[in-house]
This record gives C-alpha cells, sequence and structure tokens, in this order.
C-alpha cells in the first residue's frame, strides 16, 4: 500500500468514529420526528449536557484531569457504570423537557413548538455555562490507554478509542433495532409513528409513547456525549451546535423519521467530513457536508432511505 | 470635542500655565490652580468569558494591583484617584472574545466622560473593532497583550485609525516581529526543516501564522502546508492524520486557545512524539496547561515581550502580586501593570505642565511617554508600537512555562 492509500484508509478510520457518533445522535432526531413530526432542537444542547453529565458522574467516581488511564476490568466497569448513569440522567433530561414544554403545546399546529425546542436549547447551554462556573474546553479523564495496533502490517493505525467507540455504538444500535422491533414498547412506538389516531383507538397511550421516546433518544445522546468527551479529552459549552447541526443533516439526508437512515446519514456525513479535513481543509468542511445535503436533496427530497413520517388520516 | 470640558478650569487659566511653563521650570505651582477632578476612570476591556479567561483575570489583575498601588499612594501626582471600569468583551455565543461585544464596550467608554483612557483589549480580533471608534473620539487605548501587527500598521490607518494620530498604544510588540522571531527559532535553534502550519481563522491567528511562515521560507524552512482550523469545530483528526502522513519535523499554530487546547489534546495521539509543536502568546496561558496537562507538556509558546517576572529585579512585584491574588502572575500581568503605569507618568506630566486632562491632551501626551519600567523603557514610535521588539520563547516543562531565551532577531 502506497502512502498515499494509507492516509486515506487513516482517514477512513477517523470518519467511520464520526460516523457513528454522528448516528448516534441522528437517532434521537429522526426518532423524534417519526412520532410527532417535531425537529427537536432542543437534542443538540441535550447531547452537550450529556458530556457534563458523564465528565460529573467521573468526577464523582474520583476521575480527574490527572487520572492515569485505566486497564483490564477496572475500565470496562467503570465505561460501562458511567454509560449507564450518563444516558440515564441525559434521557430523564429529554424526558423532563417533553414533559414540562412541549407536552403542553401538544395540538397546537404550526411551528411554535420548534421555535420552543429552540429556546429549551439555548436555555439548558446558559445553564450549562453556569454549572461549569463559565469554564470553556473542560478537559475529561484520560481514561481510555493510547494503546494502538497497526491494521494487516500497514501505517494505518487503529486505537482502542475508536474500537471502544464502534463497539459501543454498534451495541447501542442493535439494541434499539431489537427494542424497536420486538418489545411491546417498540411495537406500539411503531403503531404511534404509522398512524397515532389508529394505536390510540387500540389502546395505546400516546403520551406515553412520545415520552419514551425522548428518553430513549436523549439516552443515545447520551451514549454519544460520553463517547465524544472520552474520544477528544475534553468538552465545551459549545460543543452541541455543530455536533447537532450536522447529526441533524445526517438525519435528512438518510431521510427523516427512518432509524436505518439516520445511521446511514451519519456515517456518510462522517466520511465526509474526514476526507474533506484530507483534501479541502478543515475550514471547510461545513460547506462540503451541507453542499453533498442539498446535492443528495435536489435528486431523492425525502432522504437516502425515504422520508417516515405518521400518516395523517 | 472636549469631552472633560466642564472639568476644565477657565481656558485662560490654562493659557497662562501653558506659556509659563515654557518660560519658567517652576511652573507646578500654578498648575495647581487648575481645578483637577478628584478621580478619573480608566476602562478594562478584556475576554472574562470564554476560552481566554483565565488570562482575561491575570491581565485584569496586573491592571488592578498598578490602579491600587497608585490610589494607596496618594493617587496620580498625589491628587487624581483613578477608578477601573472593567467590560468584558467574551461572550456566550462566540465562547471567546467577540468583536462585536468589544465594539459595544468602546462606545460605552467613548460615552463615559469621565473615562480617560481604556486598558485593553486581550485580543487582536477585538482591537480591530475597537480601534477605529476609540480613534474617532481620541480615546486612547493601550493593550497589554494584543500583537496583530496591521492595527497600527500606517498602510490601514485609514481603517483602524480614521484620525490619523496613533491611538492603538502596546505595551508588547507584534507579530510583525513575534511570528518571524519564532521562525528564526526554529530554524536556528531547533534546526527544523518541514513544518506544517495551522491557524484558528482569527486575526490573531491569521496574521501571526502568515509571517511564521514568510520568515520560515525565507530562512530555508520548507512549509509543508497552511490549514485553517474552524474554532468551534471538535473534530482536528482528519487534519491531524494529514499532517502525520507528511512526516513533518515541526508544526507552527497560529491563534488562541479555543482551537488551541483541542488542537493539543487531539495532537497528542495524532502526530509523532516528539516533533516541536510550537504557538504565539495565544498558547503562553495559564489556562491551556490547567486544562491540558499532558497534552501542553513540550509546547513551544512565545510572548511578544521580555521575560521580565522571571528577573532578579522583579522579585518584588512578583512577590506583590502573589500575596494580593494568591496565584503566580504571568508576563502579560507585568504589560497590563505596566500599560496603568504609562497612563499615570501620562497624567502626571499632564499635571506638572498645568494642562486639563482631556482625552486629546492624554493621548498626545501618551505618545510621548519615555518610561522606565521593569520590562525596559518604554517608548512609542508614531503609530503606538514599541520600540523595544524582544519576543521570548518558552517550553511547556513539567507543568510550567520554562523560559527558554530571547528568540534570534533575525
Amino acid at each position: 500500500m502506497n502512502p498515499q492509500e494509507a492516509v486515506v484508509l487513516q482517514q477512513l478510520v477517523n470518519g467511520l468514529s464520526l460516523g457513528m457518533m454522528y448516528a448516534l445522535l441522528a437517532l434521537g432526531f429522526t426518532m423524534v420526528y417519526g412520532i410527532i413530526e417535531l425537529i427537536n432542537f432542543a437534542h443538540f444542547n441535550v447531547f452537550m449536557s450529556g458530556t457534563f453529565f458523564g465528565l460529573w458522574f467521573l468526577a464523582f467516581m474520583g476521575f480527574n484531569k490527572t487520572s492515569r488511564p485505566l486497564s483490564g476490568l477496572n475500565l470496562v466497569l467503570v465505561l460501562l457504570a458511567t454509560f449507564a448513569v450518563t444516558m440515564l440522567v441525559t434521557g430523564a433530561l429529554g424526558a423532563i423537557i417533553e414533559r414540562l414544554c412541549l407536552k403542553p403545546m401538544r395540538g397546537v399546529s404550526g411551528t411554535a413548538p420548534m421555535i420552543t425546542t429552540i429556546g429549551v436549547s439555548l436555555v439548558l447551554q446558559a445553564l450549562i455555562l453556569f454549572a461549569s462556573n463559565f469554564a470553556n474546553n473542560v478537559p475529561y479523564p484520560g481514561l481510555v490507554p493510547p494503546d494502538r495496533w497497526a491494521v494487516l502490517g500497514t501505517t494505518v493505525n487503529v486505537t482502542l478509542k475508536n474500537v471502544l467507540l464502534w463497539v459501543s455504538a454498534i451495541v447501542l444500535m442493535f439494541v434499539l433495532d431489537a427494542f424497536v422491533r420486538r418489545t411491546w414498547l417498540g411495537k406500539a412506538m411503531r403503531a404511534t409513528a404509522q398512524d397515532p389516531e389508529a394505536a390510540r383507538m387500540m389502546g395505546i397511550r400516546i403520551d406515553v409513547i412520545i415520552l419514551a421516546t425522548f428518553f430513549i433518544g436523549s439516552a443515545l445522546a447520551g451514549a454519544a456525549a460520553l463517547i465524544f468527551g472520552l474520544y477528544y479529552g475534553l468538552t465545551s459549552y459549545i460543543v452541541g451546535y455543530l455536533a447537532g447541526l450536522r447529526a441533524f443533516t445526517a438525519a435528512v439526508l438518510g431521510g427523516i423519521g427512518n432509524i436505518p437512515g439516520a445511521v446511514l446519514g451519519g456515517l456518510v456525513i462522517g466520511f465526509v467530513e474526514a476526507l474533506s479535513g484530507q483534501f479541502i481543509g478543515n475550514a471547510w468542511s461545513d460547506a462540503v457536508i451541507f453542499s453533498i445535503l442539498i446535492f443528495v436533496m435536489v435528486f431523492k427530497p425525502n432522504g437516502l432511505l425515504g422520508m417516515q413520517r405518521p400518516q395523517r388520516a | 470635542m472636549h469631552v472633560l470640558l466642564r472639568r476644565i478650569g477657565p481656558s485662560l487659566i490654562a493659557g497662562a500655565a501653558l506659556v509659563s511653563s515654557s518660560l519658567a521650570p517652576g511652573a507646578a505651582h500654578i498648575a495647581a490652580a487648575q481645578s483637577y477632578p478628584s478621580s478619573i476612570e480608566v476602562g478594562i476591556n478584556l475576554p472574562f468569558t470564554g476560552a481566554d479567561a483565565a488570562d482575561a483575570a491575570n491581565i485584569r489583575d496586573g491592571a488592578l494591583m498598578a490602579i491600587d498601588e497608585i490610589n494607596n499612594a496618594g493617587g496620580i501626582a498625589n491628587q487624581i484617584k483613578i477608578v477601573p471600569l472593567i467590560k468584558d468583551d467574551g461572550t456566550v455565543a462566540a465562547g471567546q472574545y467577540d468583536p462585536a461585544q468589544a465594539a459595544t464596550n468602546t462606545k460605552e467608554f467613548v460615552a463615559d466622560q469621565n473615562v480617560v483612557a481604556v486598558v485593553g483589549p486581550q485580543m487582536s480580533g477585538s482591537g480591530k473593532a475597537m480601534s477605529p471608534i476609540a480613534s474617532a473620539a481620541n480615546l486612547m487605548l493601550i493593550t497589554p497583550s494584543s500583537t496583530n501587527p496591521d492595527i497600527t500598521d500606517p498602510q490601514f490607518a485609514s481603517q483602524y485609525r480614521p484620525n490619523g494620530a496613533a491611538i492603538y498604544f502596546r505595551t508588547v510588540t507584534t507579530d510583525a516581529f513575534q511570528g518571524p522571531f519564532m521562525a528564526n527559532f526554529a530554524a536556528e535553534n531547533l534546526g527544523l526543516h518541514n513544518i506544517y502550519v495551522l491557524d484558528d481563522t482569527g486575526a490573531y491567528g491569521e496574521g501571526i501564522a502568515n509571517s511564521f511562515e514568510q520568515q520560515a521560507m525565507a530562512k530555508g524552512i520548507n512549509i509543508l502546508g497552511h490549514d485553517k482550523l474552524d474554532p468551534k469545530e471538535s473534530d482536528y483528526t482528519s487534519v491531524l492524520t494529514k499532517i502525520a502522513a507528511m512526516n513533518p519535523d515541526g508544526l507552527y499554530y497560529g491563534g488562541v486557545q479555543q482551537a488551541g487546547e483541542k488542537l493539543a489534546a487531539e495532537a497528542k495521539d495524532l502526530l509523532p512524539a516528539g516533533i516541536p509543536l510550537m504557538g504565539g502568546d495565544g498558547m503562553y496561558s495559564v489556562g491551556f496547561i490547567a486544562d491540558e496537562p499532558a497534552a501542553a507538556e513540550g509546547w513551544y509558546a512565545t510572548i511578544a515581550a521580555p521575560d521580565t517576572i522571571d528577573t532578579p529585579e522583579a522579585a518584588d512585584w512578583v512577590a506583590r502580586y502573589q500575596s494580593k491574588y494568591n496565584k503566580a502572575p504571568q508576563d502579560y500581568a507585568l504589560t497590563s501593570y505596566d500599560a496603568v503605569l504609562v497612563i499615570n507618568d501620562t497624567v502626571s506630566r499632564l499635571i506638572k505642565d498645568g494642562q486639563p486632562i482631556t482625552r486629546q491632551n492624554v493621548r498626545d501626551y501618551a505618545a510621548q511617554t519615555n518610561l522606565p519600567t521593569l520590562q525596559g523603557v518604554i517608548s512609542f514610535d508614531d503609530n503606538g508600537d514599541l520600540k523595544d521588539k524582544i519576543v521570548s520563547v518558552f517550553q511547556v516543562q513539567d507543568g510550567q512555562y520554562h523560559y527558554i531565551g530571547a528568540a534570534p532577531q533575525s
């Protein structure tokens, strides 16, 4: 393999990691849209808050920026506990936002609920800024050892961080898939997404389903948030905007409301961003990503895998 | 125009004072007849919100220490107290300094008739927004850390000082020297041959990165490429992967901390260990080491001033700062302290000459400054730039900025 090919392959490794993160985040947008046709901009900063929840839980367990990397069982246990707590707390935040700010607006037509989510997003950002004592670029504990392996005897490296990121994202996606397909709640969710009126007539409590959707979507954002913090080694109250915008774009690109579409869209955007960093330049990533979005939308207005939204009677 | 008109004594007296001061050295007793205010205000404009907050606080404390010391000793010329008026030009939306906020703050300073001079800004991006507004009002700015050369360059005078006269004074030198001298250091002291350059798209970052690049090429260093980082972006892995594949023996980053810390954190994993990572005074920061102790290790950074705080002459000053604020100062706290000393000296000379304290007079007298301070004699050229051009190089070693030496001037 010549060096030129190796660096492109290395960029694909980077892109896969980015893409998985965007995909987890895009799932929250797409699930909420699939159920109530709402673009939830609060999701941007629910994600950002999640990075801080993870950080605070790690601090609570005594890990800080000077902590040494863990290994073996210790690492797995600490990560599992942190994932569980971060997802739970972030999910709860999403559910609280739904109950407090969006449920009262159910049935209000037009853009009012969407504008509300923008407002909630800004409030969350300000709250976290206060809670973090106006800090910027808050460091994460470096828990994951910097192990790396060369792939197939080439100069392409895969780090332990990459592997953990991929494994946790794939596990979560499979769990979500199984949940939506096989469990009672998942089936009720799909029924609500297809036709809320009919679902209600079948005895499904729509409000519970919507609340659960917000909880699950936000919990996935919490997982993405923790992955983000551990992967980049820091967070800040501004990280929600760009990551959220790209994840939202991923959801639209894949076909909003479509769960496999969100994953596909996330991966596409991850790869595009990594490759545009290689060939065009970091500062132009957004221009490239959104050009591709526009291009795809012109030819496939419903996204790559087709839009899915509640049917109207 | 005469913003302090109501405080000025009858112009006849001022005229008489002028005449007598030119005739006899003993003008002081006539000057005392001038009715001076019991206090003047000095604006302080720094980004206390966002990425550079820790350094902004450090710089503010240097200025406040000077103000307290002057006031405790009876005020300027034993009669005028200095009242600091502190404004924040960092915003939540920008996550760092925000030029639009800096412009708003400057307009507020201009509108407040008691403000005779402003210490700040910390960042050149803000300086570019403030300078034209201050120029129109004849309100002198004196920056302890902003180093972009364009602001004081006569070539851009119509843009940054439409009134013509120097308005943007500095107690540090500029990136016209900071970037190139570091390039000299990279070539002469570090012996580098292949360097990749990055900047953070800000006024300061672009300026210093470009000037570094030019001088590096003049020194025969091969520039592998020059990329721009979006400071709001979190992911620099792709650009770092690209750089690592080019096998550079050094990296220069022009910019401030918001992108710099993320760059350092990710570079630690992605760039080959041991290649020199270099920055300007944007990477000389208390926050950088505190936030990223592991990633900061080994980074080179410069300041656009002599390294004064490590000298024996400054030991007493450092001890005073430490006992007052319970933290160690950095050099830009000293340049900020010196900025207040310049204002003190300027107003003292006005009083000595029996001149009224107008913004116009303060600016004119500040331009004539020739003041010995701990960092050396402060005097300005026609553009407000410091005549001394010294750039100091530091390296982060064991969580401290360790002074390496002055960067070679050629």
